[in-house]
C-alpha cells in the first residue's frame, strides 16, 4: 500500500479522474493559489508516493478526529484523509498495545526525516508530564521523539496548536502547545474546535506538492484559510452595518437572520474560513445556524469571557469591588485634600 | 495574555478603577470646600430651579452672542454632537454601557455612525488647527488642551482605523481603540475632560446664585 | 504710600471725578521684598476660596468664547483681555495651594511660581481693563462667573500692594474721610440744605427716626448735587417718612471696587448702622451700579446675619412706588433707550423695575439688544478713575456709543451715576451728541403734584 500513488488509492476507492481534478482545483483556489497551481497539485499527487503520516493524540477529545472522520457523506477531502493516512492513529488504528507502539516505531524508521506529523490535542507539563501518557510514555516524551524525525507537522485543532481547552484557565495539567516544545521543525497551525476538514487535506496537498508548507500568518495558520475574519466574510455583514441586530436568540431579529454581535458573537476577532468553506461539504456554519461564532480557532478562546457577551463588553475581574473601592478611595483622598485646604486656609487667615 | 486581551481586561477595569477614583476625588475635593451661609434678602427662592435652568438654558448660546462666535459654536456643536453620536449611538459602544450599566437604547445604523466618527475627527482635526492659530486660543491654551484634545481623537481616529482594517489586523486596532479610551479614562478626571460632569455643577452653581438675586442667567 | 496719601489733590472739574492726573504715579504700595509680595498675593486669593470659587476655577476649558464678551477685547483684539486670561496667575495660585489637586502639584512643584514683575503687568488685566461687568460670566459655556472671580483677585492684588494709582488713593480717601471725591459729612449737610434752598424742597438730614433711609454717591453730591433735590421731591411726593444720615450717606464703596475687603465692610457699616440708628424699614441706594451690589447682596454678609431692613435700588423704590399707586406721573412720550447698569441690572437682578418705570412714563422704548445683556459704559470697576486707562476706555466707549446708536433713541437714560460721569466724559471726548439722563430726574421732573 505504500507503494502505491495516491491517486492510485483514490481510484482504488471509487474516486475518478474527474472527481480528483475537481479537488485538485478546489485546493488550488482554497490555497489562494493561481489555477494553474491545480495542474500542478493533480500531477505531484498523481506520482507521489503516499505519504507517511504519523497521528498523535494528546489531551485532546478526538473532536478533531471525529470532524475528519465522520462527515455525514463521504466526501472526497475525507477519503484524501483516508488515503494518506495513517501509519499511526491510535484511534483509528487495529492495532493496539505494543502492536501499535512498534507500529509508530517502524514509520518512523522507515520515513525518518520525511514523514509528516499530525498533532491533536496539548501536552502537560505538570508532574512531569505524566498527566496524560500513552503506553506509559508520557506525552512529552513522545512528542519530542517522534517530532525529531518528522518533515513537518501540522496542528490540528486549537489544542495543539495553542492549548486550547485544557490550557484554558486554572489549566490544571499545565497544557502546553506544541510549538511550546517543538521549535526546530516547520509547523502549521490548523487551529479550531474542531477545525474544517478540508484545510487540513488542503495543507498536506500544499506540502505534497511544494515541498513546503503554505504561507502562514502570525500564529502560524495558513492566510489562505485564516487571512479574513468570520465577520468580514460573513453573510450577515450587511445587518451590522445596517444596525439590525437580534437581541435574543428566539426574538424576531434572531428568526430574521440579523447579526449576531449583540449575542456574543465573536466574528470580528476570529479568523477562519467558516463563512466562506462552511462545514459538511459546505452546507452551513454556527452562524447561519443561528449561534454566534465562539471564536475556537484563535488562541485562549475560552478564556475570553462569555460567549454570549458582546465582544465590545470588558473583560472583568470583580468589577463592583473594584470600582467601589476606587470611588471610595477617590473620595476619602477628595475629603482630605478639602480638609487640608481649608486648614490652611484657616492658617492664613489667622496670620494677618 | 495578548493585546486584546489586556486591553478587554485589566486595561478596562484598571482604568475605570482610576477614573472613578479620579472623578471623586475631584468632585469631593471642590464641593466640600467651605460655603459661607448668604444672609442676603434672595429675590427669588426656588435656587434650585434656577440652577437646573441654566444647565440647559446655557447649552444654547444667546442670540447677542451667536455671530461674534459662530466658528466656535459651529464647531462645537458639530464635535459635540459627533461624539454623542459615535459613543452612544453605536451598537458596539452601546452594549459596552450595557456590559457596565444595565441600561439599554436604540441605536443607528453602523454605516451611518462611521461617516459620523469621519466627520468628528475632521472637527476635531479644524478644531485644533484653530486652538494653534486664534490668537486667543493660542494664548490661553496649554498642555491640558493639547494632550485632551489628543485623547479625545486617538479613540475616534483608531476607532476608524478598526472599522475600515487600516494599517494593523482588526483585533490589533480593536485593542488600540480600547487602550486609546483607557487613556481617555485615565486622564478624564484631572484635564479638562472633566467638563463634561463639571458643567452641570458650574452652570448650576452660577444659575442657583444668579436665580437667587434675579440677576441675568 | 505716602505720597500718594499727601500728593493727590482731587480733581473736581473735569467730567469725571477722580484724583488729578498724578505726574509721578505710585501703582506699587508698601515697602516689601519681592517674594514677599507674590506670596501673599497668592495666599490672599485662596484665603477665601470656597466651594464656588473652586468650581468655577476647575470648569474653564479655555474655549477662548468670554474673549467675544469683553469689550476691551473686542474694540483692541489683544488676546490678553481675554477675560479667563486675567485670571491665569491667580488659576496657578489656585491649582497650588487649594484645588482638589494641590499637595500634589506643590509635591512636585507642577505649577511654576508667579514672579512679582508677572503680578504688576496683571495689574492692568486686572484693573485697568476690566470692569467686571459680567459679560463674559454670560457667554461662558461652563457657567463660569469671571466678573466674581476677577473680584476675588483684586483682594490679592490690594493685599500685596499692587492697586493703580488713582483706585488706591481714591479708596483710601474714602475710608479716612468717608467720601472717596472729598464729599464729607459736613459738605453733604452742605449740599442738602443748598438744594433744598435752591429747589423749594424739604430735605430731611439727621432725623431721629425714618422709616426709609436714602443713600447716595459722592458722584451726585459733588457733580450731580440737583439729585438730592430729586430723592427729596419724589420721597416728599410720596409722603414718605424717610431721612438722610450725615453718619451713613455714602454708598460708593471704593473698598470693594479696589479690593480691600476691611474698607469695603467700613463702608457699609456706616449706612447698615445709620438705618439701624434710625430704625429704617427701607434702605434706598442711590443710581449708583457698585453699590447696589455692595450692600443688597454683599452687605448682610459683611453684617454677618440678614439686615434689619429691606434695601433696594432707587429704580425698585420707585417702580414699587408707581404699582401701589404713591407716586402719579406725566407722561412723557419720548423715545429712549435704557443703559442697563451692569451691576444694578446684570448682576443685581434689577432690570426689570426701570422698565416699570418708564412704562409708568409712557415712552417709547428701544432695547439695545437682551435686557441686562448690553455693552458696559465702561467706566465701572473703578476705571474711570484711573488716567492711563483712558485711551483704553474711549476705544470701549466706541462700542457703546454705537450700540446706542443703533436704537436710534433720542434720550439715552440709565441709573447709574458712575456710568453717567463715564458717558459725559465719552461726550465730551468723542464730541457726541447725546447726554445720559438719570432715571430718577425724569421721574422728579414729571411728577404730578396736587
Amino acid at each position: 500500500m505504500r507503494d502505491k500513488t495516491v491517486l492510485e488509492l483514490l481510484q482504488a476507492r471509487g474516486v475518478s479522474r474527474r472527481g480528483f481534478l475537481k479537488f485538485c482545483a478546489t485546493t488550488a483556489s482554497l490555497l489562494a493559489l493561481p489555477p494553474s497551481a491545480a495542474a500542478a497539485i493533480a500531477e505531484t499527487l498523481g506520482k507521489t508516493r503516499r505519504p507517511s503520516v504519523i497521528w498523535l493524540s494528546f489531551q485532546e477529545c478526538t473532536g478533531c478526529t471525529e470532524s475528519l472522520t465522520r462527515a455525514h457523506l463521504p466526501t472526497i477531502e475525507s477519503l484524501i484523509f483516508d488515503a494518506i493516512s495513517l501509519d499511526y492513529h491510535h484511534t483509528l488504528q487495529a492495532a493496539s498495545g505494543s502492536a501499535a507502539e512498534a507500529a509508530r516505531e517502524e514509520a518512523m524508521k522507515a520515513a525518518w526525516g520525511q514523514y509528516v506529523l499530525v498533532v491533536d490535542g496539548s501536552i502537560p507539563l505538570g508532574e512531569q508530564g505524566y498527566y496524560s501518557a500513552i503506553a506509559g510514555v508520557s506525552n512529552l516524551e513522545m512528542l519530542k521523539e517522534t517530532a525529531a524525525g518528522a518533515a513537518a507537522i501540522i496542528n490540528m485543532g486549537t489544542c495543539a496548536a495553542y492549548g486550547g481547552i485544557p490550557q484554558a484557565n486554572p489549566n490544571p495539567t499545565g497544557a502546553v502547545p506544541v510549538s511550546a516544545i517543538i521549535k526546530d521543525k516547520p509547523i502549521v497551525n490548523v487551529p479550531g474546535c474542531p477545525p474544517i476538514p478540508v484545510v487540513m487535506t488542503s495543507v498536506v496537498a500544499h506540502y505534497l506538492t511544494f515541498g513546503a508548507v503554505p504561507e502562514l500568518d502570525h500564529l502560524g495558520r495558513p492566510k489562505s484559510f485564516y487571512g479574513d475574519t468570520i465577520h468580514d466574510r460573513c453573510y450577515r455583514r450587511p445587518f451590522y452595518d445596517q444596525g439590525k441586530f437580534a437581541t435574543s436568540f428566539d426574538d424576531e431579529g434572531a428568526r430574521n437572520g440579523w447579526c449576531l454581535y449583540q449575542l456574543g458573537c465573536k466574528g470580528p476577532t476570529t479568523y477562519n474560513a467558516c463563512a466562506t468553506v462552511k462545514w459538511n461539504d459546505g452546507t452551513s456554519f454556527p452562524i447561519q445556524s443561528g449561534h454566534g461564532c465562539i471564536g475556537c480557532s484563535e488562541p485562549n478562546f475560552w478564556d475570553k469571557g462569555s460567549f454570549y457577551q458582546p465582544l465590545s463588553a470588558g473583560i472583568w475581574g470583580d468589577r463592583q469591588a473594584t470600582l467601589g473601592t476606587a470611588a471610595v478611595a477617590g473620595a476619602a483622598v477628595g475629603a482630605v485634600a478639602a480638609a487640608s485646604t481649608r486648614i490652611r486656609q484657616q492658617h492664613a487667615s489667622e496670620e494677618k | 495574555m495578548d493585546l486584546i486581551d489586556f486591553a478587554r481586561g485589566p486595561a478596562l477595569q484598571w482604568s475605570l478603577a482610576l477614573f472613578i477614583f479620579g472623578i471623586a476625588w475631584r468632585l469631593i475635593g471642590v464641593l466640600l470646600l467651605h460655603r459661607k451661609v448668604d444672609h442676603s434678602l434672595p429675590r427669588h427662592q426656588d435656587t434650585t430651579m434656577g440652577g437646573v435652568r441654566l444647565i440647559f438654558s446655557r447649552m444654547w448660546p444667546k442670540p447677542e452672542f451667536r455671530q461674534s462666535n459662530a466658528v466656535h459654536y459651529a464647531l462645537s456643536y458639530t464635535f459635540h454632537i459627533g461624539l454623542f453620536i459615535v459613543i452612544f449611538l453605536f451598537r458596539p459602544h452601546m452594549l459596552f454601557i450595557r456590559d457596565l450599566t444595565g441600561l439599554s437604547w436604540p441605536t443607528l445604523p453602523s454605516g451611518f455612525v462611521y461617516v459620523i466618527g469621519a466627520m468628528t475627527l475632521a472637527t476635531l482635526v479644524a478644531m485644533l488647527v484653530r486652538r494653534m492659530s486664534h490668537p486667543v486660543l493660542k494664548m490661553i491654551s496649554n498642555f491640558d488642551d493639547y494632550f485632551s484634545w489628543a485623547v479625545t481623537a486617538l479613540p475616534v481616529a483608531t476607532g476608524l482605523l478598526a472599522v475600515s482594517h487600516l494599517g494593523a489586523r482588526y483585533e490589533t486596532l480593536l485593542a488600540l481603540h480600547i487602550l486609546s479610551v483607557c487613556l481617555l479614562l485615565v486622564w478624564f478626571p484631572f484635564g479638562k475632560l472633566m467638563h463634561a460632569t463639571l458643567f452641570v455643577i458650574s452652570r448650576g452653581t452660577t444659575g442657583a446664585l444668579f436665580e437667587r438675586k434675579g440677576a441675568s442667567t | 504710600m505716602s505720597e500718594i496719601v499727601d500728593n493727590n489733590p482731587l480733581d473736581l472739574t473735569g467730567t469725571r471725578i477722580s484724583v488729578q492726573k498724578p505726574e509721578v504715579r505710585y501703582d506699587v504700595q508698601g515697602e516689601m521684598p519681592d517674594e514677599e509680595r507674590v506670596r501673599i498675593a497668592m495666599r490672599s486669593f485662596v484665603k477665601d476660596f470656597g466651594a464656588h470659587s473652586a468650581i468655577y476655577m476647575e470648569s474653564c476649558i479655555h474655549c477662548g468664547m468670554c474673549a467675544e464678551a469683553c469689550h476691551y477685547y473686542v474694540q483692541t483684539g489683544d488676546p490678553k483681555y481675554t477675560p479667563i486670561w486675567k485670571l491665569e496667575l491667580f488659576k496657578q495660585a489656585y491649582k497650588r495651594e487649594a484645588g482638589p489637586f494641590a499637595f500634589v502639584y506643590r509635591l512636585f512643584d507642577l505649577k511654576s511660581a508667579v514672579t512679582a514683575q508677572q503680578l504688576q503687568q496683571w495689574q492692568e488685566l486686572i484693573y485697568d481693563s476690566c470692569t467686571m461687568c459680567g459679560r463674559c460670566t454670560m457667554i461662558c459655556p461652563m457657567g463660569i462667573d469671571i466678573a466674581a472671580l476677577v473680584s476675588q483677585a483684586r483682594h490679592a492684588m490690594f493685599e500685596a500692594g499692587l492697586v493703580p494709582h488713582e483706585l488706591w488713593a481714591v479708596a483710601e480717601r474714602a475710608e479716612r474721610e468717608g467720601s472717596p471725591l472729598g464729599a464729607t459729612a459736613s459738605t453733604f449737610a452742605d449740599r442738602c440744605e443748598w438744594m433744598a434752598d435752591e429747589h423749594e424742597v424739604e430735605v430731611p438730614v439727621d432725623k431721629e427716626r425714618a422709616d426709609v433711609l436714602v443713600t447716595i454717591s459722592s458722584i451726585e453730591i459733588m457733580k450731580y448735587p440737583n439729585t438730592i433735590a430729586d430723592f427729596a421731591k419724589v420721597l416728599n411726593h410720596m409722603g414718605v417718612d424717610w431721612t438722610f444720615r450725615t453718619d451713613g450717606y455714602e454708598a460708593t464703596n471704593f473698598g470693594l471696587l479696589s479690593g480691600n475687603a476691611a474698607w469695603q465692610k467700613d463702608m457699609s457699616m456706616k449706612m447698615i448702622k445709620a438705618a439701624i440708628a434710625c430704625g429704617a424699614k427701607t434702605l434706598i441706594l442711590p443710581e449708583c451700579g457698585h453699590a447696589y451690589g455692595a450692600l443688597r447682596w454683599q452687605g448682610a454678609n459683611l453684617y454677618g446675619k440678614p439686615l434689619p431692613f429691606e434695601v433696594l435700588h432707587i429704580s425698585e423704590y420707585l417702580a414699587r412706588g408707581i404699582k401701589e399707586g404713591k407716586i402719579r406721573l406725566r407722561q412723557w412720550p419720548e423715545s429712549v433707550t435704557f443703559h442697563d447698569p451692569c451691576q444694578v441690572s446684570r448682576r443685581g437682578g434689577a432690570t426689570a423695575a426701570p422698565r416699570e418705570v418708564m412704562r409708568a412714563l409712557g415712552v417709547k422704548l428701544t432695547e439695545m439688544g437682551e435686557p441686562g445683556l448690553n455693552w458696559c459704559c465702561g467706566g465701572g470697576g473703578g476705571v474711570v478713575t484711573i488716567h492711563r486707562a483712558d485711551e483704553l476706555r474711549y476705544k470701549t466707549f466706541e462700542l457703546k456709543m454705537k450700540q446706542v446708536e443703533a436704537t436710534k433713541a433720542e434720550h439715552l437714560v440709565s441709573s447709574c451715576s458712575n456710568c453717567r460721569q463715564t458717558f459725559d466724559d465719552g461726550q465730551a471726548h468723542f464730541q457726541w451728541d447725546k447726554t445720559m439722563e438719570s432715571l430718577l430726574e425724569i421721574v422728579a421732573a414729571n411728577l404730578i403734584n396736587t
